[in-house]
């Protein structure tokens, strides 16, 4: 059995090769149709997302693995791309390689963000798309099945997941959700329309916040940023009663001097009363008094640097699980290619063993022909050379199996069709 | 059954407690299993002890002693605990949980371990005046845990600390939910089961159990009482207090009645603090209870 991947990721390709060579949900069926008619006698799975682009084919005669170079023009003629722009971005990977490259990429070892949790759901809806378009095949199933798994064991058996690493996921996940149980009841202010705070909102949408109001200079921004987000424009003039009536306030302005000094904010806590209330400043300079934190004990207010602090911890205390997870992929890669070695005994065992049965049978028959009167006894007879086929076949089958533990044993299996006269059309 | 010892569970509890401090270190699948298991074990073997006692006594085990009442106590909150920590892996309620419970279990060691000789322990009011103390008890250490709880989250947000690796705990608006919560159920069981205590001992009886007003228990729980009643009428009276004040609060309310119940249970059980009522011996107990459990 032959296994290979052609792919390009990020650690290799720039962003605008993958965007290119890239398959969007509505290209998927074409190209497995295009692949399929390009490679028939081969197994094939396309991985498709931002940061990788990777064909994995399969086949059991060596001579119909699809090349590098095939694979590469078939994403140029599908893209309508010269093969130069791209084809030093492509690499290959073959055998037990491609396997562990698999099972890296699928539990994140592979990714931009190390842990991030999308990419295992990314090549688990890979695989069932190759499945719907009929191009996986034993290998492949067995192979993605366990790359699945593999991924499931890192999860349970490091840490390399644990702990958050971006800012606005730490800001709501860690923090957010420390202070406040839920978010549907709450109200969000966001002053300013930066990305960061896009993102944010993102993050407390999907906790449920409801409620939004943007305050920006630029009204237009702020008009286009609560239209996406379903909120309201809260007039810059007018951000002291929306201080007051906030909730959750994310902050990413970056004015100078701050935008909020402690005074300030002493009035607003005035209107408001003692309600706890949860500041992001994502603004860089701050765009809140560091002292508006003491103001009172229900005033939770967080900087890009106390964020950042706890992005670092997370990143560091996930690097120390890479060894133990790499030592996983190890055993798994070693494992599978084992079975498939293994598997690929399988039809020489069952013609060896049938061999030797057709002479038992013709033997045993003539022994039975020539003297009847052993008929009595013939079950015992029979039982007593099955025995001895055993006995004999063990130690080669075994020798067999001891190789196909350390790699393909194709000399072995050779030397056995030769001995045996075991024939490829059997 | 009759084998289990107060030691054993005592020991699981124990064990269970510094599994959980080592998850401070990191979250760990297999230490969380194994706390469990013991926390489990502990339960188990702290049921049987519970029943055996029950068994020798002929009474339930809320009623068969103080002893037995405040191990009726430690069970229900290790029962809480078992809940929630299968239910929150990640939340640390153990770290919290467990010290209290061992020091109840601890507690005991000095506790009487014969019946009351002023109540009639075949008399339903009996069993609900120790039924309400023992579920009231119950929400006042699950409000000072909560209380606890809050002021170490509080403190961790404040100093920019969010949740750490095996470290975790619920947000600071369930904490403060809980523990108004706590105040809010507490108060009344604890009302009614020390109203219906006061009617049990000060109602015209006659033998060695009788006890009046002036009763050191009955001085120091009403006491205790009325400054529950203050708590729980400022709550009431302010609709969005400080959680900070509340947790301060209902630590320092439940704190003092804890350790003013679970004294006087002490201190009477010892021979240490004496009552008309407390100062019968033994014997005289003993005789009191055959009395009780005769037929006539």
């Amino acid at each position: 059995m032959n296994l290979q991947v052609v792919y390009c990721s990020h650690h290799a390709a720039d962003l605008s090769v993958r965007s290119k060579l890239g398959f969007t949900a509505d290209e998927l069926p074409r190209a497995y149709d295009e692949l399929r008619a390009h490679f028939p006698a081969s197994e094939l799975v396309l991985l498709s997302t931002c940061n990788r682009v990777e064909v994995y084919t399969a086949q059991e005669d060596p001579e119909q693995i699809p090349t590098h170079r095939a694979l590469a023009e078939f994403m140029a003629r599908f893209h309508d791309l010269p093969l130069h722009e791209f084809f030093d971005d492509l690499l290959e990977r073959t055998g037990s390689d491609a396997v562990r490259h698999l099972f890296q990429v699928a539990s994140s070892l592979d990714s931009m963000v190390l842990g991030e949790p999308q990419i295992v759901a990314q090549v688990k809806a890979a695989y069932s798309l190759a499945q719907d378009h009929a191009t996986t095949g034993p290998l492949t199933h067995a192979l993605f099945q366990r790359a699945l798994n593999v991924a499931k064991r890192i999860r349970s058996e490091t840490a390399l997941a644990e702990g958050r690493v971006s800012i606005a996921s730490v800001a709501v996940g860690d923090f957010g959700k420390s202070i406040f149980d839920r978010f549907d009841d709450k109200v969000v202010l966001v002053i300013g329309a930066g990305e960061m705070a896009v993102e944010t909102l993102r993050y407390l949408q999907n906790e449920g916040a409801r409620e939004i109001l943007v305050a920006n200079r630029t009204e237009a921004r702020a008009e286009a940023l609560a239209a996406e987000w379903g909120g309201r424009v809260c007039p810059f003039e007018q951000l002291d009663q929306a201080l007051a009536a906030a909730d959750v306030i994310v902050s990413t302005t970056g004015a100078q001097p701050h935008l909020v000094d402690v005074a300030r904010f002493r009035r607003v806590r005035q209107a408001s009363g003692s309600k706890t209330v949860f500041i992001l400043d994502l603004g860089a300079p701050r765009d809140f008094a560091p002292e508006i934190r003491d103001v009172d004990e229900n005033v939770f207010l967080y900087c890009i640097d106390d964020l950042e602090a706890i992005c670092a911890r997370n990143r560091k205390a996930r690097n120390r699980e890479v060894d133990k997870a790499l030592s996983i992929v190890e055993q798994e890669t070693e494992r599978f290619m084992a079975e498939v070695h293994h598997r690929a005994t399988g039809p020489i065992i069952k013609r060896l063993r049938e061999q030797w049965r057709e002479v038992v049978d013709q033997e045993t028959g003539r022994l039975f022909t020539r003297l009847p009167h052993l008929e009595r006894d013939r079950a015992e007879i029979e039982r007593c050379i099955d025995q001895m086929v055993n006995k004999l076949l063990h130690p080669p089958l075994e020798a067999l199996r001891d190789e196909a533990r350390a790699g393909a044993p194709h000399g072995l299996m050779e030397a056995l069709k030769r001995l045996f006269r075991l024939h490829d059309s059997e | 059954m009759a084998k289990v010892h107060l030691i054993c569970f005592f020991a699981s509890y124990l064990v269970a407690f510094v599994l959980e401090l080592t998850r401070m270190l990191g979250q760990n699948r297999f230490s969380r299993f194994v706390m469990l298991g013991f926390g489990g074990a502990g339960f188990v073997a702290h049921t049987l002890y519970l029943l055996a006692r029950s068994r020798a006594s002929g009474l339930p085990p809320l009623l068969s002693s103080p002893h037995d009442w405040m191990l009726v106590l430690a069970w229900l909150l290790v029962l809480f605990y078992l809940f929630l920590t299968a239910l929150h892996r990640e939340i640390a309620l153990g770290l919290f949980m467990l010290p209290l419970v061992l020091a109840l279990i601890a507690a005991t060691r000095f506790m009487a371990v014969s019946p009351e000789p002023h109540f009639n322990a075949r008399n339903a009011w009996t069993m609900l005046h120790a039924s309400l103390l023992v579920f009231g008890m119950a929400g006042v250490v699950l409000g000072l845990i909560a209380g606890l709880m809050y002021l170490t989250q509080h403190h961790r947000l404040k100093s920019s600390h969010a949740a750490q690796f095996g470290w975790k705990m619920p947000s600071l608006e369930r904490l403060a939910q809980f523990n108004r919560w706590s105040v809010m159920i507490a108060f009344p069981l604890l009302t009614l089961g020390f109203g219906i205590g006061v009617y049990l001992v000060v109602r015209p009886q006659q033998g060695p159990g009788h006890i009046g007003f002036n009763d050191p228990v009955v001085v120091a729980s009403s006491v205790l009482w009325g400054l529950l009643a203050v708590l729980f009428l400022w709550l009431l009276k302010h609709h969005h207090p400080s959680g900070r004040q509340v947790a301060w609060l209902t630590i320092c309310a439940f704190a003092f009645l804890l350790i003013a119940v679970v004294g006087l249970q002490v201190l009477s059980g010892s021979g240490l603090f004496h009552t008309e009522a407390h100062t019968a011996t033994g014997e005289a107990k003993h005789r009191l209870l055959s009395r009780q459990e005769s037929p006539a």
